[in-house]
Protein backbone atom coordinates (compact mmCIF):
# COMPACT_ATOMS: atom_id res chain seq x y z
CA UNK A 1 0.00 0.00 0.00
CA UNK A 2 2.61 2.09 1.01
CA UNK A 3 4.79 1.62 -2.21
CA UNK A 4 1.83 2.18 -4.42
CA UNK A 5 1.07 5.59 -2.51
CA UNK A 6 5.21 6.25 -3.13
CA UNK A 7 4.83 4.99 -6.83
CA UNK A 8 1.42 7.31 -7.56
CA UNK A 9 3.57 10.25 -5.60
CA UNK A 10 6.53 9.65 -7.52
CA UNK A 11 4.16 10.17 -11.37
CA UNK A 12 2.48 13.00 -9.86
CA UNK A 13 5.59 14.76 -8.91
CA UNK A 14 6.99 16.48 -12.37
CA UNK A 15 3.31 17.89 -13.09
CA UNK A 16 2.68 19.37 -9.25
CA UNK A 17 6.54 20.46 -9.36
CA UNK A 18 5.96 22.73 -12.25
CA UNK A 19 3.85 25.25 -10.37
CA UNK A 20 5.12 27.06 -6.95
CA UNK A 21 1.38 27.89 -5.15
CA UNK A 22 1.50 30.96 -2.65
CA UNK A 23 -0.87 30.80 0.20
CA UNK A 24 -4.50 30.55 -0.17
CA UNK A 25 -7.03 33.67 0.22
CA UNK A 26 -10.35 34.18 1.29
CA UNK A 27 -12.52 36.08 -1.57
CA UNK A 28 -15.83 36.58 0.47
CA UNK A 29 -16.00 38.72 3.65
CA UNK A 30 -19.34 37.02 4.41
CA UNK A 31 -20.26 33.71 4.81
CA UNK A 32 -23.01 31.57 6.62
CA UNK A 33 -24.68 28.46 6.34
CA UNK A 34 -27.50 29.57 4.69
CA UNK A 35 -25.55 31.69 2.29
CA UNK A 36 -25.20 30.53 -0.82
CA UNK A 37 -21.75 31.47 -3.22
CA UNK A 38 -22.16 30.33 -6.69
CA UNK A 39 -19.08 30.66 -9.16
CA UNK A 40 -21.26 30.37 -12.11
CA UNK A 41 -21.39 32.25 -15.54
CA UNK A 42 -21.04 31.95 -19.11
CA UNK A 43 -17.29 30.62 -20.22
CA UNK A 44 -16.40 30.72 -16.52
CA UNK A 45 -15.11 34.02 -16.74
CA UNK A 46 -15.18 35.08 -12.91
CA UNK A 47 -11.20 36.19 -12.19
CA UNK A 48 -8.92 38.29 -14.27
CA UNK A 49 -5.62 40.44 -13.57
CA UNK A 50 -5.72 43.83 -14.78
CA UNK A 51 -2.06 44.88 -14.30
CA UNK A 52 -1.24 43.68 -10.75
CA UNK A 53 -4.76 43.92 -9.62
CA UNK A 54 -7.02 40.81 -9.26
CA UNK A 55 -10.90 40.61 -9.60
CA UNK A 56 -12.85 38.16 -8.50
CA UNK A 57 -16.91 38.17 -9.14
CA UNK A 58 -19.58 36.19 -7.71
CA UNK A 59 -23.54 35.88 -6.96
CA UNK A 60 -24.74 35.10 -3.66
CA UNK A 61 -28.05 35.18 -1.30
CA UNK A 62 -26.33 37.16 1.77
CA UNK A 63 -28.78 39.84 1.41
CA UNK A 64 -32.18 37.58 1.12
CA UNK A 65 -31.65 38.08 -2.29
CA UNK A 66 -29.41 36.65 -5.53
CA UNK A 67 -27.03 39.73 -5.65
CA UNK A 68 -23.33 39.48 -7.53
CA UNK A 69 -20.14 40.88 -6.18
CA UNK A 70 -16.71 42.06 -7.35
CA UNK A 71 -13.37 42.13 -4.95
CA UNK A 72 -10.15 43.24 -5.55
CA UNK A 73 -6.98 42.75 -4.50
CA UNK A 74 -3.85 44.71 -5.66
CA UNK A 75 -0.61 42.69 -4.84
CA UNK A 76 0.93 44.69 -2.65
CA UNK A 77 -2.62 44.21 -0.55
CA UNK A 78 -2.11 41.21 1.43
CA UNK A 79 -6.00 39.94 1.36
CA UNK A 80 -9.15 40.75 -0.91
CA UNK A 81 -10.86 44.39 -0.31
CA UNK A 82 -14.25 44.19 1.12
CA UNK A 83 -16.47 43.26 -1.64
CA UNK A 84 -18.28 46.18 -4.44
CA UNK A 85 -21.95 44.39 -4.84
CA UNK A 86 -22.79 45.17 -8.51
CA UNK A 87 -26.69 44.95 -8.27
CA UNK A 88 -29.71 46.25 -6.92
CA UNK A 89 -31.91 43.50 -8.22
CA UNK A 90 -32.07 39.65 -8.13
CA UNK A 91 -28.46 38.94 -10.13
CA UNK A 92 -26.99 36.01 -11.71
CA UNK A 93 -23.78 34.94 -13.58
CA UNK A 94 -21.05 37.70 -13.39
CA UNK A 95 -17.89 38.09 -15.50
CA UNK A 96 -15.68 40.07 -15.52
CA UNK A 97 -12.73 41.07 -18.05
CA UNK A 98 -9.34 42.90 -17.64
CA UNK A 99 -8.89 46.12 -18.83
CA UNK A 100 -5.54 47.07 -17.85
CA UNK A 101 -4.06 49.52 -15.49
CA UNK A 102 -6.29 47.77 -12.50
CA UNK A 103 -9.56 48.41 -14.26
CA UNK A 104 -12.10 45.98 -15.09
CA UNK A 105 -15.49 45.64 -16.83
CA UNK A 106 -18.14 43.81 -15.18
CA UNK A 107 -21.76 42.58 -16.81
CA UNK A 108 -24.37 40.38 -15.17
CA UNK A 109 -27.60 39.64 -15.43
CA UNK A 110 -29.83 41.57 -13.06
CA UNK A 111 -33.75 41.26 -13.28
CA UNK A 112 -33.66 39.46 -16.52
CA UNK A 113 -31.86 41.96 -18.56
CA UNK A 114 -27.75 42.01 -19.01
CA UNK A 115 -25.79 45.18 -17.60
CA UNK A 116 -22.33 46.33 -18.17
CA UNK A 117 -19.82 48.34 -15.73
CA UNK A 118 -16.55 49.80 -15.27
CA UNK A 119 -14.45 49.19 -12.51
CA UNK A 120 -13.79 51.13 -10.11
CA UNK A 121 -16.12 54.07 -11.19
CA UNK A 122 -18.37 53.39 -14.26
CA UNK A 123 -21.79 53.00 -14.10
CA UNK A 124 -24.33 50.51 -15.09
CA UNK A 125 -25.42 50.25 -18.68
CA UNK A 126 -28.48 47.62 -19.57
CA UNK A 127 -27.02 46.20 -23.31
CA UNK A 128 -30.03 43.55 -23.77
CA UNK A 129 -33.40 44.79 -25.21
CA UNK A 130 -35.34 41.79 -24.35
CA UNK A 131 -35.23 38.93 -21.35
CA UNK A 132 -31.68 37.87 -21.45
CA UNK A 133 -29.01 35.95 -19.32
CA UNK A 134 -25.78 34.21 -19.53
CA UNK A 135 -23.19 37.27 -20.87
CA UNK A 136 -19.73 36.50 -21.01
CA UNK A 137 -16.93 39.49 -22.25
CA UNK A 138 -13.48 40.09 -24.47
CA UNK A 139 -12.14 42.53 -25.29
CA UNK A 140 -8.92 44.06 -27.33
CA UNK A 141 -7.27 48.06 -26.76
CA UNK A 142 -10.99 50.20 -26.03
CA UNK A 143 -12.86 47.79 -27.70
CA UNK A 144 -15.30 45.37 -25.57
CA UNK A 145 -17.72 42.49 -26.95
CA UNK A 146 -20.13 41.02 -24.92
CA UNK A 147 -22.42 38.46 -26.13
CA UNK A 148 -25.41 36.89 -24.18
CA UNK A 149 -28.50 34.52 -24.44
CA UNK A 150 -32.04 36.58 -25.33
CA UNK A 151 -34.90 36.33 -26.30
CA UNK A 152 -36.42 36.63 -29.95
CA UNK A 153 -39.26 34.59 -30.12
CA UNK A 154 -40.17 31.52 -28.80
CA UNK A 155 -36.45 30.45 -27.99
CA UNK A 156 -33.29 32.34 -26.99
CA UNK A 157 -30.50 33.01 -29.74
CA UNK A 158 -26.74 34.52 -28.88
CA UNK A 159 -26.38 38.11 -29.42
CA UNK A 160 -23.35 40.28 -29.97
CA UNK A 161 -22.47 43.60 -28.86
CA UNK A 162 -19.51 45.89 -29.76
CA UNK A 163 -18.76 48.39 -27.32
CA UNK A 164 -15.98 51.04 -26.99
CA UNK A 165 -14.86 52.23 -23.96
CA UNK A 166 -14.35 56.05 -22.73
CA UNK A 167 -13.12 56.52 -19.60
CA UNK A 168 -15.34 55.11 -17.35
CA UNK A 169 -18.19 54.85 -19.88
CA UNK A 170 -19.00 52.46 -22.48
CA UNK A 171 -20.76 53.26 -25.64
CA UNK A 172 -22.96 50.47 -27.66
CA UNK A 173 -21.78 50.35 -31.36
CA UNK A 174 -24.16 47.66 -32.37
CA UNK A 175 -26.15 45.25 -31.24
CA UNK A 176 -26.56 41.61 -33.42
CA UNK A 177 -27.46 38.69 -33.40
CA UNK A 178 -24.68 36.07 -34.46
CA UNK A 179 -27.62 34.78 -36.34
CA UNK A 180 -30.29 36.59 -38.21
CA UNK A 181 -32.83 34.17 -39.20
CA UNK A 182 -34.84 33.14 -35.92
CA UNK A 183 -33.74 30.54 -33.55
CA UNK A 184 -35.42 27.16 -34.21
CA UNK A 185 -34.74 25.75 -30.77
CA UNK A 186 -32.69 27.07 -27.97
CA UNK A 187 -29.29 28.78 -27.97
CA UNK A 188 -26.72 29.66 -24.81
CA UNK A 189 -23.97 29.70 -23.24
CA UNK A 190 -21.98 31.78 -25.13
CA UNK A 191 -18.48 32.18 -24.83
CA UNK A 192 -16.17 34.39 -26.73
CA UNK A 193 -12.39 34.68 -27.41
CA UNK A 194 -10.91 37.99 -29.30
CA UNK A 195 -8.12 36.64 -31.62
CA UNK A 196 -4.64 37.55 -32.16
CA UNK A 197 -5.41 39.48 -34.75
CA UNK A 198 -8.50 41.12 -33.20
CA UNK A 199 -10.98 38.68 -34.82
CA UNK A 200 -13.80 36.99 -32.71
CA UNK A 201 -15.38 33.87 -32.26
CA UNK A 202 -17.92 32.98 -30.94
CA UNK A 203 -19.08 29.33 -29.35
CA UNK A 204 -22.23 28.40 -28.06
CA UNK A 205 -24.90 25.96 -27.17
CA UNK A 206 -27.24 25.21 -29.74
CA UNK A 207 -30.18 22.94 -29.67
CA UNK A 208 -31.51 22.91 -33.08
CA UNK A 209 -30.42 18.99 -33.97
CA UNK A 210 -32.23 17.85 -31.45
CA UNK A 211 -29.76 17.42 -28.86
CA UNK A 212 -27.07 19.85 -27.52
CA UNK A 213 -24.47 20.66 -29.40
CA UNK A 214 -21.89 23.56 -28.93
CA UNK A 215 -22.01 25.66 -32.41
CA UNK A 216 -19.03 28.16 -33.35
CA UNK A 217 -18.73 31.30 -35.66
CA UNK A 218 -16.20 33.34 -36.53
CA UNK A 219 -16.16 37.78 -37.39
CA UNK A 220 -13.17 39.63 -38.42
CA UNK A 221 -15.37 42.35 -37.16
CA UNK A 222 -17.91 41.47 -34.34
CA UNK A 223 -20.78 42.69 -36.69
CA UNK A 224 -20.63 40.13 -39.53
CA UNK A 225 -20.59 36.19 -38.23
CA UNK A 226 -19.72 33.12 -40.62
CA UNK A 227 -22.32 30.93 -40.78
CA UNK A 228 -22.15 28.74 -37.63
CA UNK A 229 -20.14 24.93 -37.94
CA UNK A 230 -20.19 22.31 -35.13
CA UNK A 231 -17.19 22.34 -32.13
CA UNK A 232 -17.89 18.94 -31.90
CA UNK A 233 -16.76 16.56 -34.36
CA UNK A 234 -19.56 13.75 -33.37
CA UNK A 235 -22.66 13.90 -35.67
CA UNK A 236 -26.22 14.47 -34.29
CA UNK A 237 -28.68 11.25 -35.34
CA UNK A 238 -30.66 8.68 -33.22
CA UNK A 239 -29.64 5.11 -32.13
CA UNK A 240 -31.92 2.79 -33.60
CA UNK A 241 -34.59 5.21 -33.97
CA UNK A 242 -34.05 6.34 -30.46
CA UNK A 243 -33.14 9.79 -28.87
CA UNK A 244 -31.13 12.32 -31.01
CA UNK A 245 -27.33 12.37 -30.12
CA UNK A 246 -24.91 12.32 -27.02
CA UNK A 247 -24.94 15.90 -24.89
CA UNK A 248 -22.10 18.83 -25.30
CA UNK A 249 -22.58 21.76 -22.83
CA UNK A 250 -20.55 25.47 -21.36
CA UNK A 251 -18.35 25.89 -24.28
CA UNK A 252 -15.39 27.52 -23.01
CA UNK A 253 -12.77 29.93 -25.44
CA UNK A 254 -9.49 31.28 -25.04
CA UNK A 255 -7.19 32.92 -27.36
CA UNK A 256 -4.71 30.71 -28.88
CA UNK A 257 -1.57 31.33 -31.02
CA UNK A 258 -1.01 34.48 -33.31
CA UNK A 259 -4.86 34.43 -34.26
CA UNK A 260 -6.38 31.37 -33.62
CA UNK A 261 -8.44 29.74 -30.49
CA UNK A 262 -8.60 26.81 -28.44
CA UNK A 263 -12.15 25.69 -27.11
CA UNK A 264 -13.29 23.12 -23.62
CA UNK A 265 -16.20 22.22 -22.91
CA UNK A 266 -18.32 19.16 -20.80
CA UNK A 267 -18.72 16.20 -23.33
CA UNK A 268 -20.82 13.05 -22.68
CA UNK A 269 -20.25 10.77 -25.51
CA UNK A 270 -18.90 8.32 -23.23
CA UNK A 271 -22.33 8.63 -21.71
CA UNK A 272 -22.40 5.97 -19.06
CA UNK A 273 -19.32 8.02 -17.08
CA UNK A 274 -20.61 11.32 -17.00
CA UNK A 275 -19.19 14.72 -18.57
CA UNK A 276 -15.38 14.73 -19.97
CA UNK A 277 -13.65 17.45 -20.58
CA UNK A 278 -12.75 17.88 -24.52
CA UNK A 279 -10.85 20.49 -26.22
CA UNK A 280 -10.20 21.88 -30.05
CA UNK A 281 -7.82 24.27 -31.66
CA UNK A 282 -8.57 26.43 -33.96
CA UNK A 283 -5.21 27.46 -35.35
CA UNK A 284 -5.96 30.49 -37.48
CA UNK A 285 -7.74 28.89 -39.87
CA UNK A 286 -11.44 29.64 -38.58
CA UNK A 287 -12.06 25.82 -38.73
CA UNK A 288 -11.68 23.84 -35.19
CA UNK A 289 -9.81 20.52 -35.83
CA UNK A 290 -10.30 17.20 -33.96
CA UNK A 291 -11.86 17.01 -30.46
CA UNK A 292 -9.00 15.68 -27.75
CA UNK A 293 -9.76 14.26 -24.33
CA UNK A 294 -8.16 16.81 -22.07
CA UNK A 295 -8.35 14.89 -18.42
CA UNK A 296 -6.53 11.53 -17.97
CA UNK A 297 -7.19 7.78 -17.79
CA UNK A 298 -7.27 8.48 -14.09
CA UNK A 299 -10.04 10.65 -14.06
CA UNK A 300 -11.89 8.71 -17.40
CA UNK A 301 -14.54 6.95 -15.32
CA UNK A 302 -15.63 9.97 -13.35
CA UNK A 303 -17.78 12.83 -14.12
CA UNK A 304 -16.56 16.05 -14.78
CA UNK A 305 -17.94 19.49 -14.17
CA UNK A 306 -16.89 23.28 -14.65
CA UNK A 307 -14.88 23.07 -17.19
CA UNK A 308 -12.40 26.57 -18.55
CA UNK A 309 -9.82 26.90 -20.60
CA UNK A 310 -7.22 29.80 -20.12
CA UNK A 311 -4.51 30.92 -22.22
CA UNK A 312 -1.57 33.62 -22.74
CA UNK A 313 0.13 35.35 -25.05
CA UNK A 314 3.28 33.31 -24.42
CA UNK A 315 1.45 30.22 -25.52
CA UNK A 316 0.78 28.87 -21.74
CA UNK A 317 -2.03 26.72 -21.60
CA UNK A 318 -4.40 25.62 -19.11
CA UNK A 319 -7.55 23.29 -18.98
CA UNK A 320 -9.17 22.94 -15.43
CA UNK A 321 -12.25 21.63 -13.85
CA UNK A 322 -13.41 19.22 -10.72
CA UNK A 323 -14.10 15.78 -10.48
CA UNK A 324 -13.96 13.45 -7.32
CA UNK A 325 -11.54 11.17 -8.44
CA UNK A 326 -9.96 11.10 -4.95
CA UNK A 327 -13.54 10.50 -3.17
CA UNK A 328 -14.69 14.37 -2.60
CA UNK A 329 -15.07 17.31 -5.36
CA UNK A 330 -11.57 18.67 -5.29
CA UNK A 331 -10.27 21.49 -8.56
CA UNK A 332 -7.83 19.70 -11.47
CA UNK A 333 -5.94 20.99 -14.17
CA UNK A 334 -4.08 19.68 -17.05
CA UNK A 335 -1.43 21.80 -19.23
CA UNK A 336 -0.97 21.76 -22.57
CA UNK A 337 2.60 20.56 -23.25
CA UNK A 338 2.44 21.94 -27.18
CA UNK A 339 1.21 18.43 -28.38
CA UNK A 340 -1.15 16.92 -25.96
CA UNK A 341 -2.58 17.71 -22.53
CA UNK A 342 -0.40 16.56 -19.56
CA UNK A 343 -0.97 14.61 -16.35
CA UNK A 344 -3.80 16.03 -14.56
CA UNK A 345 -2.56 17.66 -11.56
CA UNK A 346 -4.10 19.48 -8.21
CA UNK A 347 -4.34 22.73 -6.82
CA UNK A 348 -3.27 21.82 -3.25
CA UNK A 349 -5.46 24.11 -1.55
CA UNK A 350 -8.17 22.90 -3.29
CA UNK A 351 -7.67 19.32 -3.12
CA UNK A 352 -8.49 17.09 0.02
CA UNK A 353 -10.73 16.14 2.89
CA UNK A 354 -14.26 18.46 1.83
CA UNK A 355 -15.93 19.96 -1.38
CA UNK A 356 -13.60 21.76 -3.72
CA UNK A 357 -15.35 22.70 -7.11
CA UNK A 358 -16.75 25.24 -9.88
CA UNK A 359 -13.18 26.35 -10.60
CA UNK A 360 -12.09 29.78 -12.39
CA UNK A 361 -8.77 30.62 -13.63
CA UNK A 362 -6.67 33.63 -15.38
CA UNK A 363 -3.11 33.77 -16.28
CA UNK A 364 -1.41 37.61 -16.05
CA UNK A 365 0.92 39.12 -18.20
CA UNK A 366 4.23 37.78 -16.17
CA UNK A 367 2.71 34.55 -16.50
CA UNK A 368 1.39 33.95 -13.14
CA UNK A 369 -2.17 31.49 -12.78
CA UNK A 370 -4.83 32.85 -10.67
CA UNK A 371 -6.76 29.85 -9.74
CA UNK A 372 -10.71 31.11 -7.83
CA UNK A 373 -12.43 28.00 -6.23
CA UNK A 374 -15.84 27.30 -4.29
CA UNK A 375 -14.66 25.49 -0.62
CA UNK A 376 -18.26 24.35 0.42
CA UNK A 377 -18.75 23.73 4.20
CA UNK A 378 -22.47 23.29 5.46
CA UNK A 379 -22.34 24.08 8.52
CA UNK A 380 -20.00 27.22 8.04
CA UNK A 381 -20.49 28.07 4.87
CA UNK A 382 -19.18 28.23 0.97
CA UNK A 383 -16.18 30.26 0.73
CA UNK A 384 -15.00 31.40 -2.46
CA UNK A 385 -11.00 30.86 -1.83
CA UNK A 386 -8.04 32.25 -4.37
CA UNK A 387 -4.77 31.05 -4.51
CA UNK A 388 -2.07 32.59 -7.25
CA UNK A 389 0.98 30.04 -8.44
CA UNK A 390 4.34 30.91 -10.32
CA UNK A 391 6.03 28.89 -12.26
CA UNK A 392 8.76 27.58 -11.44
CA UNK B 1 -52.30 20.53 -49.52
CA UNK B 2 -52.57 16.46 -48.05
CA UNK B 3 -48.68 16.23 -49.24
CA UNK B 4 -48.14 19.16 -46.67
CA UNK B 5 -50.30 17.97 -43.95
CA UNK B 6 -48.61 14.25 -44.28
CA UNK B 7 -44.93 16.22 -44.16
CA UNK B 8 -46.15 18.34 -40.87
CA UNK B 9 -47.62 15.14 -39.20
CA UNK B 10 -44.53 13.46 -40.28
CA UNK B 11 -42.51 15.86 -38.83
CA UNK B 12 -44.39 16.13 -35.55
CA UNK B 13 -43.79 12.45 -35.19
CA UNK B 14 -40.33 12.60 -35.73
CA UNK B 15 -40.00 15.64 -33.33
CA UNK B 16 -42.25 13.80 -30.56
CA UNK B 17 -39.78 10.32 -31.61
CA UNK B 18 -36.37 12.31 -31.12
CA UNK B 19 -37.05 14.75 -27.85
CA UNK B 20 -36.30 13.56 -24.88
CA UNK B 21 -38.03 15.23 -23.07
CA UNK B 22 -41.21 13.96 -20.12
CA UNK B 23 -43.30 10.80 -21.29
CA UNK B 24 -46.36 12.10 -22.80
CA UNK B 25 -49.31 12.35 -20.38
CA UNK B 26 -47.79 12.53 -17.26
CA UNK B 27 -48.47 15.55 -15.27
CA UNK B 28 -44.94 16.43 -15.01
CA UNK B 29 -43.90 19.93 -13.78
CA UNK B 30 -40.37 21.63 -13.23
CA UNK B 31 -38.94 21.24 -9.56
CA UNK B 32 -39.92 24.58 -7.69
CA UNK B 33 -43.36 23.70 -8.92
CA UNK B 34 -43.05 20.13 -7.87
CA UNK B 35 -42.00 20.80 -4.66
CA UNK B 36 -44.44 23.20 -3.61
CA UNK B 37 -46.95 20.35 -4.74
CA UNK B 38 -45.40 17.62 -2.82
CA UNK B 39 -45.39 19.72 0.73
CA UNK B 40 -48.96 20.63 0.13
CA UNK B 41 -50.31 17.32 -1.02
CA UNK B 42 -47.95 14.84 1.61
CA UNK B 43 -46.78 12.88 -1.93
CA UNK B 44 -43.45 12.03 -2.50
CA UNK B 45 -41.52 13.22 -5.35
CA UNK B 46 -40.49 11.73 -7.90
CA UNK B 47 -37.62 12.96 -9.99
CA UNK B 48 -36.90 12.51 -13.61
CA UNK B 49 -33.45 13.56 -14.60
CA UNK B 50 -33.34 13.92 -18.28
CA UNK B 51 -31.39 15.08 -21.08
CA UNK B 52 -32.27 16.74 -24.34
CA UNK B 53 -32.42 14.00 -27.29
CA UNK B 54 -30.76 11.30 -24.37
CA UNK B 55 -32.10 7.79 -26.51
CA UNK B 56 -32.23 5.87 -22.84
CA UNK B 57 -34.65 8.83 -21.47
CA UNK B 58 -36.64 7.94 -25.07
CA UNK B 59 -36.50 4.35 -24.67
CA UNK B 60 -37.47 4.17 -21.35
CA UNK B 61 -40.44 6.65 -22.25
CA UNK B 62 -41.69 4.25 -25.23
CA UNK B 63 -41.19 0.84 -23.03
CA UNK B 64 -41.72 1.46 -19.75
CA UNK B 65 -43.56 5.09 -19.12
CA UNK B 66 -46.24 3.82 -21.90
CA UNK B 67 -47.95 1.47 -19.27
CA UNK B 68 -51.28 2.72 -18.44
CA UNK B 69 -51.35 1.23 -15.15
CA UNK B 70 -47.71 3.11 -14.46
CA UNK B 71 -48.78 5.81 -15.77
CA UNK B 72 -52.09 6.12 -13.22
CA UNK B 73 -49.88 4.60 -10.23
CA UNK B 74 -47.23 7.59 -10.54
CA UNK B 75 -49.83 10.61 -12.05
CA UNK B 76 -52.04 9.53 -8.74
CA UNK B 77 -49.77 8.87 -5.78
CA UNK B 78 -46.71 11.44 -6.90
CA UNK B 79 -45.42 14.90 -7.14
CA UNK B 80 -44.02 14.62 -10.57
CA UNK B 81 -40.65 16.57 -11.59
CA UNK B 82 -38.72 16.64 -14.77
CA UNK B 83 -35.28 18.30 -14.87
CA UNK B 84 -33.45 18.94 -17.83
CA UNK B 85 -29.91 17.60 -16.95
CA UNK B 86 -27.84 20.26 -19.42
CA UNK B 87 -30.60 23.24 -18.43
CA UNK B 88 -29.49 26.47 -17.38
CA UNK B 89 -33.55 27.30 -15.62
CA UNK B 90 -32.92 27.80 -12.34
CA UNK B 91 -34.58 25.81 -9.03
CA UNK B 92 -34.37 26.39 -5.13
CA UNK B 93 -33.55 23.17 -3.25
CA UNK B 94 -35.08 22.61 -0.31
CA UNK B 95 -32.21 24.28 1.64
CA UNK B 96 -33.02 27.72 0.08
CA UNK B 97 -30.34 27.69 -2.04
CA UNK B 98 -30.53 29.10 -6.09
CA UNK B 99 -28.70 26.55 -8.59
CA UNK B 100 -29.45 25.72 -12.14
CA UNK B 101 -30.89 22.16 -13.62
CA UNK B 102 -28.11 21.16 -14.84
CA UNK B 103 -25.84 22.02 -11.01
CA UNK B 104 -28.61 19.94 -9.48
CA UNK B 105 -26.98 16.93 -11.85
CA UNK B 106 -23.47 17.92 -9.96
CA UNK B 107 -25.63 17.97 -6.18
CA UNK B 108 -26.39 14.49 -7.82
CA UNK B 109 -23.84 13.18 -8.93
CA UNK B 110 -25.32 12.28 -12.26
CA UNK B 111 -23.08 10.25 -14.55
CA UNK B 112 -25.92 8.83 -17.01
CA UNK B 113 -29.66 9.79 -17.86
CA UNK B 114 -32.28 8.77 -17.30
CA UNK B 115 -31.96 9.34 -13.35
CA UNK B 116 -34.71 8.38 -11.61
CA UNK B 117 -34.68 10.17 -8.44
CA UNK B 118 -37.74 9.66 -5.38
CA UNK B 119 -37.52 12.23 -2.69
CA UNK B 120 -39.80 12.93 0.47
CA UNK B 121 -42.88 15.67 0.17
CA UNK B 122 -40.20 17.50 1.97
CA UNK B 123 -37.32 17.35 -0.64
CA UNK B 124 -35.37 15.36 1.18
CA UNK B 125 -33.35 12.31 -1.36
CA UNK B 126 -34.95 8.69 -0.40
CA UNK B 127 -32.44 6.67 -3.38
CA UNK B 128 -31.60 7.32 -6.81
CA UNK B 129 -31.60 4.89 -9.66
CA UNK B 130 -30.37 5.62 -13.05
CA UNK B 131 -30.55 4.06 -16.11
CA UNK B 132 -33.41 2.20 -18.24
CA UNK B 133 -35.90 0.46 -15.55
CA UNK B 134 -39.29 -1.50 -16.10
CA UNK B 135 -42.35 -1.10 -15.25
CA UNK B 136 -41.51 -3.85 -12.71
CA UNK B 137 -38.87 -1.83 -11.63
CA UNK B 138 -40.85 1.47 -11.20
CA UNK B 139 -43.65 -0.96 -8.97
CA UNK B 140 -40.76 -2.19 -6.87
CA UNK B 141 -39.33 1.39 -6.20
CA UNK B 142 -43.25 2.75 -5.30
CA UNK B 143 -43.87 -0.12 -2.80
CA UNK B 144 -40.68 0.52 -1.41
CA UNK B 145 -41.07 4.44 -0.76
CA UNK B 146 -44.44 4.58 0.00
CA UNK B 147 -44.44 1.50 2.01
CA UNK B 148 -42.02 3.27 3.97
CA UNK B 149 -39.64 0.30 3.60
CA UNK B 150 -37.09 2.94 2.56
CA UNK B 151 -36.48 4.07 6.81
CA UNK B 152 -35.61 0.69 7.70
CA UNK B 153 -33.85 -0.93 4.87
CA UNK B 154 -31.74 -0.19 1.91
CA UNK B 155 -33.20 -0.68 -1.40
CA UNK B 156 -31.44 -3.64 -2.46
CA UNK B 157 -32.21 -5.28 0.90
CA UNK B 158 -35.91 -4.32 0.27
CA UNK B 159 -35.65 -6.46 -2.86
CA UNK B 160 -34.39 -8.65 -1.65
CA UNK B 161 -36.88 -9.55 0.96
CA UNK B 162 -38.78 -9.73 -1.76
CA UNK B 163 -37.63 -11.92 -3.95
Amino acid sequence: MRAAALLLAVLAWPAQAAWEWGAPLTVNSVQGAAIFPHIESANRQGVAVSGDTVGVVWEDNRSGSPQCYLALKPATAAQFQPEIQLSKNECYEPVVLALGDGRFVAAWEEAGAIQARVLPGGTSLQLSKAAAAQVTLGGRGDIVYAAWAEEAGRFKRIVVATLRLKGDALGVQSVQPVEAAPSVDDQGWPALAVTGDGSVTVAWEDRRYRHTVPLVSHSSDGRSFAPPARLTDRRSGSVDGLGAGTGAMRPTLAPWGERGAVAVWLDKRDFLSGYDVFAAFDPGTRRFGKNLRVQDNFGDNMAQWHARVVSDASGRLLALWDDARDGTPDVWLSEWDGEAFGDDFTVPAAHGPGAHSDPVAALDAGGALHVVWLDRDEAAGTRVRYVRAVRK
Amino acid sequence: MKLIQTLLAASVLWAGTALADPPKGYPFVDFDAGLKAAKASGKPIFLYFGRYGCAWCDHTNKKTFSDAGLKKLYSDNYALVYVDAESGKRLTLPSGERITEAELGVRLQAFATPLFVYLTPQGEKIFQAPGFKTVKDFQDYDSYVRGGHYKQKTLLEFLGSKS
